[in-house]
């Protein structure tokens, strides 16, 4: 079955064989490249996140890819769609924001250089829920903007789902890379 | 191929959104509001105040519907400042709209979520504003947000009822 690449592949030599692999890491690279552009243009860790549970339904599904930034002179509002990370949870959860309390300086000799000097207090929601989301906060009595990655800004069905797929099954996500090295090595151009 | 050509269809369908500009208004009102102790999960075992909030909500938002409108979220937001300056926004009330059909609002209602200050009490805070506001969001693309109606004139904290 490969012995016919295997005959290509030999008759090509290795140099061919090292070009590929190089071509194959430097898409990788652009990759990355574009990904952590992406994040400095966004101001987030993350600029696009998969969905992972039904707490937003009906607005977002499992699957479903969402893009976030985090303009860093602007301050939550409520009915912003907030994905936020608590410390010592592995999984960013992706809910709206119910309540904001914009806090003042104790000091008065001191005044703020922007708005977002000061204090934020946030309380979040999923639009699924009955309640908000104080349990999920692992004992923190508010959200702070120190713990969100980003909010909402667009929204693509669907085509996240492929994560959860390779997630569910390992065994894809092997078959997928390896069926795609396989072919950067083998393709003839 | 397939899915280049299939990217940009969804891209163009994502712009289209943005030749769509409608900015409906309506109007909003207290019709009573009422202040109560009572005590609750945050703060547990201290005393807290509750605001209840009855309104009236009169909305055409169907302009807001377009090919590309997947459903809106309404929601009712206070705004106010209180006795320590802390400027705050609390969301009383919610609702999604998923058809046309049902975007004409007229609604009497009152707060679906509890409503209290982080310093427990409404005592002597300035008067509040009640708006409406939606968040549109698409099939594919781009999340946007709009003011439908707001209170003419700030609505003031009445005293604390002591219940007996």
């Amino acid at each position: 079955m490969f012995a016919d690449e295997l005959k290509t592949l030999r008759r090509l030599g290795v140099r061919h064989v090292l070009l590929q692999i190089l071509n194959f890491v430097s898409v990788l690279a652009s990759g990355l490249m574009i990904w952590k552009g992406l994040g400095l243009i966004t101001n987030t860790e993350s600029p696009i996140v998969v969905v992972l549970s039904g707490s937003m339904e009906p607005a977002f599904y499992r699957g479903d890819l969402l893009f976030l930034t985090n303009p860093p002179n602007q301050r939550y509002q409520t009915g912003d769609i907030t994905v936020y990370k608590i410390p010592g949870a592995d999984i960013p959860i992706v809910h709206r924001v119910l309540e904001t309390h914009d806090l003042v300086n104790k000091d008065k000799d001191l005044v703020a250089a922007s708005p977002l000097a000061q204090k934020q207090l946030l309380l979040t929601k999923g639009d699924n829920n009955h309640i908000d989301d104080i349990e999920l906060y692992q004992g923190l009595e508010w959200l702070e903007r120190k713990h969100i990655v980003g909010k909402v800004r667009g929204f693509l069905p669907y085509v996240g789902y492929v994560t959860i797929a390779m997630n569910d099954f390992p065994q894809l996500k092997y078959a997928l890379l390896g069926g795609l090295g396989l072919l950067a090595l083998v393709q003839r151009e | 191929m397939g899915s280049t050509c299939l990217m940009v269809l969804l891209g163009a369908i994502a712009l289209s959104s943005f030749l769509f500009t409608a900015d409906p208004k309506g109007t909003i009102g207290v019709s009573s509001i009422q202040v109560f102790p009572g005590n609750a999960r945050r703060y547990a075992n201290k005393n807290q105040d509750f605001t209840f909030v009855n309104f009236n909500l009169t909305a055409d938002l169907a302009p807001l519907f377009n090919w590309n409108t997947k459903q809106l979220f309404l929601y009712v937001s206070a705004e106010y400042e209180n006795k320590q300056g802390v400027r705050n926004e609390v969301v009383i009330w919610d609702r999604i709209v998923r058809r046309k059909e049902d975007a004409q609002l007229n609604i009497a209602g009152r707060n679906k979520y509890v409503f209290r200050d982080l310093s427990a009490s409404f005592k002597d805070a300035p008067p509040a504003h009640y708006s409406l506001k939606y968040n549109v969001m698409p099939y594919v693309g781009v999340l946007t947000y709009g003011e439908a109606a707001r209170t003419t004139d700030a609505v003031p904290f009445p005293e604390r009822q002591d219940l007996s």
